[in-house]
């Protein structure tokens, strides 16, 4: 039941996806994306750019060069990722068998960590098409992309505008 | 070398911003540099970070005590600001140590706001917004949104924020005086410590040991707002000390060595002792062969020139993330029978250390953690880790749990948190006992082979992580400074991420979980405690006005632990983001 209702929206969604550059409408969806990407934190462990990396928070895996197509993308922020850092965002996640056929039980120590917010499908799908628009494949994170995320002449975005070529400090 | 300062000190002051500063008549109520000096015969105020220039965090205060303190009750408390996110973090927190200052309260919050609080009517005087840039800072804070607190000088409170900047702002008014840029966020500096105020110069130190950073110490005068010295903690080629970065990655560029926390100082020898940071890549010790100096270790500096007189390195070629950082305690003691003038520190290594603070001298070490895994212990004579090998240019220490290339996952005891973080020691001068707010810990780390040349600036350069697979506490533990030895530990449920305060009868600590509490000074029984309801990551301090006593603490749990360390205490996850100051009093 479940599982058919959300592939009606994915459906949808292909639609809308294809269309995203005309579509004042879609584009709005790309806004909304990208609100729930800051809001439930996608940008704590993934970074504005997608691209992740170490430090303390272990390795959230590269946005820019995932290779997972649009419906494995929306089961890993629906569910997660059983033994990693990757926080699930479904209300009710393995309650039942709605991930990867596991309960919760079934998982045991390797259950994802629960997400800052659970988000509804809607804004799974929303979070997932800008992911897909605005990261994924992108290559290395330019100033017009840092620009786009923070505003116009956002400080953060300065390193990319001169820095991003100066390997260090330059000490030696 | 030569491309890279000048550049540097462009930045440096080309962001000097000038506003009326009357430079000097000295009021009545005017901060000397005397009366931070005597810091410590004032016990009505708490003037600097650490109490006093010694760092001891003690107060002579006695009228709440150990028969007395069942009384103690909430005085007021005050909503405070700061939690908006930024960067990559969804909350700033709390970490700072209120001042206190003729019946007025100096606090910030993790954005570098400072409030003036009136402590007679529990009402607030004035707020100063730094207006600090929340993405560019955040987005290269590793540890949370912090700032530790304020100094204070002339008519002046003096304050950092984390976006690298020091102000000056007028102490009746609020209104911002003059600020400059001390450090760069594009480089992945951040600043999180309150400053150092000694004579006329404000000390700076900077994080930044997760993004490559070259670590410094700077020193501006506050009477020409210019900087007059600037001490690399990596030394420049063919400096002393250079040799200690070899291979041929060029690591010492982007090798870290951060001075995050307020250091000390001693008017006899006028000299600071600070604590420097991990070196970088954090666990990827193969990408910087040799010790990595002055990396991991105590400095003493020439107050006026910012020269190291000595230094004494605790975890040479560091592969765990055990900085140094934290503050040395000055105190003189007879150990062994002999007169000696010591600078104790806590280390995220699990030891605690005494070393000569006029020439370094190694004086005696204990391990104050319940498990140490990475070495089988110090050297005696040394202090160095037993398994030290000057001749290695990669140290393996107890090479079955040493994180390395080899080794790609590991378990070490302590964890990298430590140990003990930045959470102050207090020391209690009558009993001479030395308390530390203990993370009892262990954590797995895994190693990521760093490439030469993949540094980039403001991205994690760590060369791995960690991640927590089992529960971690806290305890608070005693140690007899003229032995050495533990004599006590009261354990909590959680790590010590507030750090404590010293008085005749009491330790003052709390609970990540919203506890204040009040221990006894010799048995360490615990006496009082009060639920605040919120989380706590700051240091009680106190001071009284009127002849009142009253103990002041900041709640509102900020810092690394509820975004990286969360897993090993999970009963945290349902602390809710706050920001309230609590004073309390009989
Ligand atoms: C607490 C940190 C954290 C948060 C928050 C987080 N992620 Fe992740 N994410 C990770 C980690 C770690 C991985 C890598 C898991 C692995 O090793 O397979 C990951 C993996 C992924 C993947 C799979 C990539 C691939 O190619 O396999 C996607 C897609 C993803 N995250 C998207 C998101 C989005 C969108 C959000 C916000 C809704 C988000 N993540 C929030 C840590 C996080």
């Amino acid at each position: 039941m479940r599982r058919a209702l959300i592939g009606a929206g994915l459906l949808a969604m292909w639609a809308g996806a294809s269309a995203l550059a005309q579509d004042p409408g879609a584009r709005r969806v790309a806004g909304e994306g990208k609100q729930i990407y800051q809001r439930a934190n996608c940008v704590g462990c993934h970074k504005w750019h997608g691209d992740g990396g170490g430090g303390y928070g272990g390795d959230a895996l590269s946005l820019r060069k995932s290779e997972l197509t649009r419906d494995q993308i929306i089961e890993v922020l629906r569910c997660g990722r059983p033994g990693t850092g990757m926080p699930y965002h479904l209300r009710g996640a393995y309650d039942g068998d709605e991930c990867y056929g596991l309960t919760r039980e079934a998982v045991g120590k390797d259950m994802p960590i629960e997400g800052k917010t659970f988000l509804r499908p809607s804004e799974i799908e929303a979070v997932t098409d800008y992911v897909i628009a605005s990261l994924q494949h992108r290559g290395e994170p330019s100033y017009t992309d840092c620009e786009a995320f923070f505003g116009a002449g956002a400080r953060t975005c300065n390193v990319y505008k001169t820095a991003a070529a100066t390997p260090s400090g330059g000490t030696e | 070398m030569s491309a890279f300062m000048p550049s540097l000190r462009k930045v440096m002051l080309g962001c000097t911003v000038l506003a009326g500063l009357s430079a000097s008549p000295v009021l009545a109520a005017d901060v000397t540099p005397e009366r931070l000096l005597n810091a410590s015969q004032e016990p009505a105020n708490w003037l600097t970070h650490h109490g006093s220039y010694s760092a001891q965090r003690f107060s002579t205060l006695s009228q709440i005590n150990r028969d007395t303190v069942k009384g103690l009750k909430v005085a007021f408390t005050m909503a405070l600001g700061g939690i908006e996110p930024g960067g990559i973090w969804s909350h700033g927190g709390l970490e700072g140590t209120p001042i206190a200052m003729d019946g007025f309260l100096y606090v910030t919050d993790g954005w570098g706001s400072v409030y003036k609080i009136d402590v007679a009517h529990g009402a607030l005087a004035w707020k100063m917004d730094p207006k600090t840039d929340r993405d560019w800072a955040g987005a290269v804070a590793c540890c949370g949104v912090n700032n530790r607190g304020v100094a204070l000088w002339g008519n002046m409170v003096v304050s950092h924020t984390l976006d690298g900047r020091l102000i000056a702002t007028n102490r009746d008014t609020g209104e911002i005086a003059w600020q400059r840029a001390v450090a760069d966020p594009d480089k992945g500096e951040t600043v999180t410590g309150a400053p150092l105020v000694v004579k006329n110069l404000a000390i700076t130190g900077v994080g930044g040991g997760e993004y490559g950073i070259r670590g410094w110490l700077a020193a501006t005068d506050l009477t020409t707002q210019k900087e007059v010295w600037r001490t690399y903690t990596i030394p420049t080629k063919g400096e002393p000390g250079s040799e200690s970065w070899s291979g041929n990655a060029g690591a010492a560029a982007n090798g870290g060595g951060p001075t995050w926390v307020t250091g000390s100082y001693d008017p006899a020898t006028n000299m600071l002792v600070w604590g420097t940071g991990n070196p970088g890549p954090d666990w990827d010790s193969a990408h910087r062969p040799g010790d990595n100096l002055y990396t991991d270790s105590a400095l003493g500096l020439d107050l006026e020139t910012g020269k190291i007189k000595w230094h004494f390195q605790h975890t040479p070629n560091d592969p765990y993330d055990y900085d140094s950082t934290s503050e040395n305690v000055l105190v003189d003691a007879q150990v062994n029978g002999r007169p000696t003038r010591l600078a104790l520190h806590a280390n995220r290594n699990g030891f605690g250390y005494a070393v000569d603070r006029t020439s370094g001298e190694f004086i005696w070490g204990t391990p104050f953690v319940k498990k140490v895994t990475w070495t089988a212990g110090l050297n005696a004579e040394t202090g160095k880790p037993a398994e030290y090998d000057p001749a290695l240019p990669v140290q393996k220490y107890n090479a079955a749990v040493t994180p390395s290339r080899t080794n790609r996952v590991s378990d070490i005891c302590p964890g990298n948190m430590g140990g003990k973080n930045w959470q102050p020691t207090a020391y209690n001068p009558g009993l001479q006992r030395w308390y530390i707010p203990v993370i009892e810990s262990c954590n797995r780390i895994t190693v990521e082979e760093t490439k030469p040349g993949s540094w980039k600036a403001r991205e994690f350069f760590t060369g791995g992580g960690p991640s927590q697979h089992e529960r971690i506490t806290g305890s608070i533990t005693a140690v007899d400074v003229t032995t050495g030895k533990v004599t006590g530990k009261a354990e909590t449920q959680f790590p010590q991420l507030g750090g404590l305060l010293a008085t005749p009868d009491l330790v003052f600590a709390s609970q990540p979980s919203g506890e204040v509490t009040a221990y006894d000074a010799k048995s360490l029984d615990k006496l009082w405690e009060f639920k605040t309801g919120g989380g706590v990551s700051a240091p009680p301090m106190t001071f009284s006005v009127d002849g009142k006593q009253y103990v002041a603490i900041l709640v509102g749990l900020g810092g690394a632990w509820d975004k990286w360390f969360i897993e090993s205490t999970p009963e945290l996850k349902k602390v809710q983001t706050g920001s309230t100051l609590y004073v309390f009093a009989l």
